[in-house]
């Protein structure tokens, strides 16, 4: 369509200012700070300098935090791929009794993950745990401290890690057109070749697309090494997370971020590709959905039951035994036995009276959602650009809000704090590090590509003419936005927000860097719970915010993907 | 009342749109008919304000409005995919645009309600959801919509092509008679040459963003201008020079038919073993195949090197077989050449 020409009027001045704001909070907050991390790596008062590269490769603790991040993340990616296709098949393939239940077992990760999932972990089977106990009981000998190192952290990994196989690979199995399968038996076709050679060939572009997000986690990982990686097994992150405590060191820490950054940009370059080769469209104009296959060989139907109920125990005795302590007193959690007597609402009390226990909660509550209100916002304005304008410039826009995609928190967080640890004339000459703004625009940042590509799926997936009809009606640009596209996206929108805001609720890489020592929030705090140190009244509070934290993130969840497809926008 | 004058339009490089001049009379049914990519949609978008022609002017009763916005020219609007509102209530559909106006919320009820009774809306369907209605309720709820602001013009973009086959000639029907009783001047967009010719008072059939003819159905479909309305517009046979010479024609008389040009003529204009006046042209021919469609029978018949496709009324006599000799006839005068 040919656009008519630009004239100045005052009724374009919102537009421009608009614009403007983008322009100088993609240069500030996103180009700018990166830029300036490879700027203090490698030129140090002006002039170029290797010496960071050289002291990271003669510093045994750096070189070795590498190479287990280069171990843990293939290794990760082939165990979470196991048990990811494991859960897709148990759920949504195989005719497994008690499916339903197992499914809501496999995804407790939705609603707890980073750090308060790892604890809860270390809580069952770390030195002294749960479980661990009941071993020392039962074998003589048993080594309490079983639970570290490498086989600890690609073990809470490996079952932390499979929330994208559940989201994204189960729903392309159920995509998967039923009627290839009847084909298949139809021609004689034995179950496990159909399995082989029918179906997984059509998850593969979703699968190997999960499995390179997976390995990316592996090689970032931050709270599964920081809490059971003992001495031996430090990855990356919390090498990056000791060196940027001291000035000194941050030209080193600021090295392995752009060692993650580039490695994350080249996976992801990796993945668009194939996600440009494009995923295998069903034909078929009547498809039949799954209908879920009974395993015909008895003795392999009981081991894939078996092994169905032992993932499921996996998954789901951490959260059981999360609520039922966290109503526990001091003692009990301490010694970890449980009586009918120690259950007590105490703790809840403490959370809701007491100023230092509830302010990290209410900290990282204010923050999460004027965050995720910034970035609905600031990504609707941007898409609907995006959507208006199909020039270099929107393409310009579009690309530069995606950089934090490509780039680790670890890498972002960085970049932040050593760029605006000075006054900059771009950010007003204001300095952020340390203040409680840097935070706010931190997660602001992480949470704009995901919304990004979510939203402007939305407002592509609108059929233009709705537009038109409401011009032709007499409305005008605004006017429409408002009463027409607004009220379409907006379930979309929402559904984002309550994501986002969840996210950001427990979040600890980014807040870790740059959180205000006043203002603790959530995941830093429930850390310092954690560390061994800590007596046992403390990890009964982490319990209790843990239980909070999974009853807001499972309702969102219930209200984002339980209710079926109500959010999507019906033709 | 409409008048496009030398309109032009490009997409980039792409002449989408060259030289199209159109004259919509008041309350005429007028249609733009054509193949996908021909231009009709484009031209039909150039009249509601969605494109801005290069050159050319656009104006209604004698108001060039080349350059008002869409929102401003008072032009209501189906489309193909109805583009109603998901998220609002029939009700609110219709009266988005009433709203827009600023009416008053009373003023706003009552032109729904008539409205909707005049599109046989119940007041019961206007509360439910658009998705909730049937495709023939929702084109219905896509016209009120259109016409409850009372336009000066009503313009259509093939709102019949999402419908199956029976749906589509009923709704075409009910489309006729609602244009016929509000009067309103209306430009309708389809590829289906059938819809073209019932509904239309006047159809402009276009080909590669020109137009190639304007006229009555009646014109249209018996007098072609050019080859390609001929062909477009219902089946075809091509004559050649030897079939006409062998059926008859005096070729040396260039003022009845001129057979150095391409000849056509319809498949209904060849009559066999039934010589109706004026069939001047005479051939014997045999028949090579039957198609039976109830209502008609088709057939194929070869004369000399030609193949002829013939429609034959379905008289109730029997079939001609395969094998069978017959004798074709037709008149010179319903030959078109180009």
């Amino acid at each position: 369509m040919k656009k008519k020409k630009m004239k100045f009027d005052s009724g374009q001045l919102p537009k421009y200012l608009i614009y403007a704001f983008f322009v100088w909070f993609i240069l500030s907050c996103l180009v700018i700070p990166n830029i300036n991390t490879i700027f203090t790596v490698f030129f140090e008062n002006g002039e170029f300098t290797l010496e960071p590269l050289q002291k990271l490769l003669s510093s045994e603790k750096a070189m070795k935090s590498l190479r287990n991040s280069c171990i843990l993340a293939p290794a990760l990616s082939v165990t979470v791929g196991f048990v990811g296709i494991s859960l897709v098949l148990i759920t949504e393939y195989f005719d497994i009794r008690g499916a339903r239940m197992l499914r809501i077992g496999y995804m407790t990760t939705l609603i707890y993950g980073g750090i308060i999932l790892v604890s809860g972990y270390k809580f069952i089977y770390g030195n002294n745990g749960f479980l661990t106990n009941i071993f020392a009981k039962v074998i003589p000998n048993f080594p309490t401290d079983w639970f570290q190192g490498f086989w600890a952290v690609l073990f809470v990994m490996t079952f932390a890690c499979t929330s994208n196989h559940m989201i994204f690979l189960r729903n392309a199995m159920r995509a998967v057109d039923f009627q290839t399968v009847e084909a298949a038996q139809n021609m004689g076709a034995s179950q496990i070749r159909i399995l082989l050679r029918v179906v997984l060939p059509v998850l593969t572009p979703s699968l190997l697309a999960v499995t390179i997000l997976t390995f990316i986690t592996g090689l970032s990982a931050t709270s599964a090494p920081l809490l059971i990686g003992g001495n031996d097994f430090q990855t990356i992150t919390p090498m990056i997370l000791t060196f940027s405590k001291t000035v000194n060191s941050r030209p080193l820490a600021a090295l392995l971020a752009l060692f993650l950054g580039i490695a994350t940009i080249l996976l992801l370059t990796v993945m668009m590709k194939i996600e440009k080769r494009g995923h295998y469209m069903s034909i078929s104009k009547v498809k039949t959905t799954i209908r879920k296959q009974k395993i015909r060989n008895p003795i392999i139907n009981v081991l894939v039951h078996i092994y169905a109920y032992i993932l499921f125990l996996i998954y789901v005795l951490p959260v059981v035994l999360i609520v039922l302590f966290s109503f526990t007193d001091a003692k009990t959690i301490a010694t970890r036995k449980l009586s009918l007597s120690a259950f007590t609402l105490d703790n809840y009390k403490t959370i809701l009276t007491e100023a230092s226990a509830y302010r990290p909660f209410i900290v990282s509550v204010i923050y999460s959602l004027l965050s995720a209100v910034a970035v609905a916002i600031l990504v609707l304005m941007a898409c609907r650009i995006i959507q208006k304008n199909k020039n270099k410039a929107s393409a310009a826009l579009e690309y530069g809000l995606l950089i934090p995609w490509l780039l680790p928190t670890t890498l972002i967080a960085i970049g932040l704090i050593t760029t605006y640890n000075t006054p900059r004339f771009w950010m007003f000459n204001k300095i952020l590090t340390g203040t409680s703004v840097i935070m706010f625009i931190g997660y602001v940042i992480i949470k704009i590509p995901f919304t990004l590509r979510m939203t402007k799926a939305a407002f592509f997936s609108l059929d233009d003419s709705l537009e038109d009809a409401a011009r032709s009606l007499g409305a005008k640009g605004f006017y429409t936005f408002r009463r027409v596209i607004l009220p379409i996206v907006l379930p979309t929108v929402l559904a984002i927000f309550a994501l986002n805001f969840n996210g950001l609720l427990g979040d600890y890489d980014m807040s870790v860097f740059m959180y205000h020592p006043l203002n603790q929030p959530l995941g830093v705090y429930i850390k310092s719970l954690t560390d061994a140190q800590t007596n046992a009244d403390n990890s009964a509070l982490s319990f209790v915010y843990a239980v909070l934290m999974m009853i807001i993130s499972g309702t969102v969840v219930y209200f984002v993907y339980g209710r079926g497809d109500k959010t999507k926008v019906k033709k | 009342m409409i008048k496009l004058e030398n309109i032009d339009v490009c997409f980039g490089d792409f002449k989408a749109l060259k030289n199209i001049n159109i004259h919509v009379k008041e309350g005429e049914f007028f249609t733009f008919l054509g193949p996908s990519g021909c231009g009709k949609t484009t031209t039909l978008r150039t009249i509601t304000g969605f494109i801005n022609p290069v050159n050319g002017t656009v104006s209604v009763r004698g108001k060039d409005i080349t350059n008002t916005p869409v929102e401003k020219r008072n032009i209501g609007m189906v489309f193909q995919s109805y583009a109603l509102f998901p998220t609002m209530t029939v009700y609110e559909n219709i009266a988005f645009g009433l709203k827009v106006q600023k009416m008053s919320k009373e003023d706003i009820r009552q032109k729904v309600y008539s409205m909707a009774e005049k599109v046989d809306l119940s007041e019961e369907q206007l509360q439910k959801k658009v998705s909730e209605l049937s495709g023939g309720q929702q084109q219905r709820v896509a016209i009120a919509r259109a016409l409850v602001t009372s336009p000066e013009i009503i313009c259509l973009d093939e709102p019949l092509s999402n419908l199956d086959a029976k749906l589509r000639v009923q709704l075409r029907n009910e489309l006729k008679d609602l244009q016929r009783r509000f009067g309103i001047t209306s430009v309708y967009v389809t590829h289906d040459q059938e819809e073209a010719l019932t509904l239309s008072d006047k159809i402009a059939v276009f080909n590669e963003g020109v137009i190639e003819q304007i006229g009555t159905p009646d014109e249209i479909y018996n007098h072609s201008a050019t080859e390609f309305v001929c062909n477009f517009i219902g089946d075809i046979n091509r004559l050649e020079k030897e079939f006409l010479i062998a059926s008859g024609l005096d070729a040396s008389n260039k003022s009845i038919v001129d057979v150095d040009k391409k000849c056509y003529i319809r498949l209904e204009r060849i009559h066999v073993n039934d010589v109706l006046d004026g069939d001047t042209l005479k051939i014997g021919a045999e028949v090579e195949s039957a198609e039976f469609y109830g209502l008609y029978i088709k057939y194929i018949l070869k004369a000399g090197n030609e193949s002829l496709k013939v429609i034959e009324k379905n008289s109730g006599r029997p079939l001609y077989k395969k094998g069978e000799k017959v004798t074709l006839s037709f008149n010179p005068k319903d030959i078109m050449q180009y």
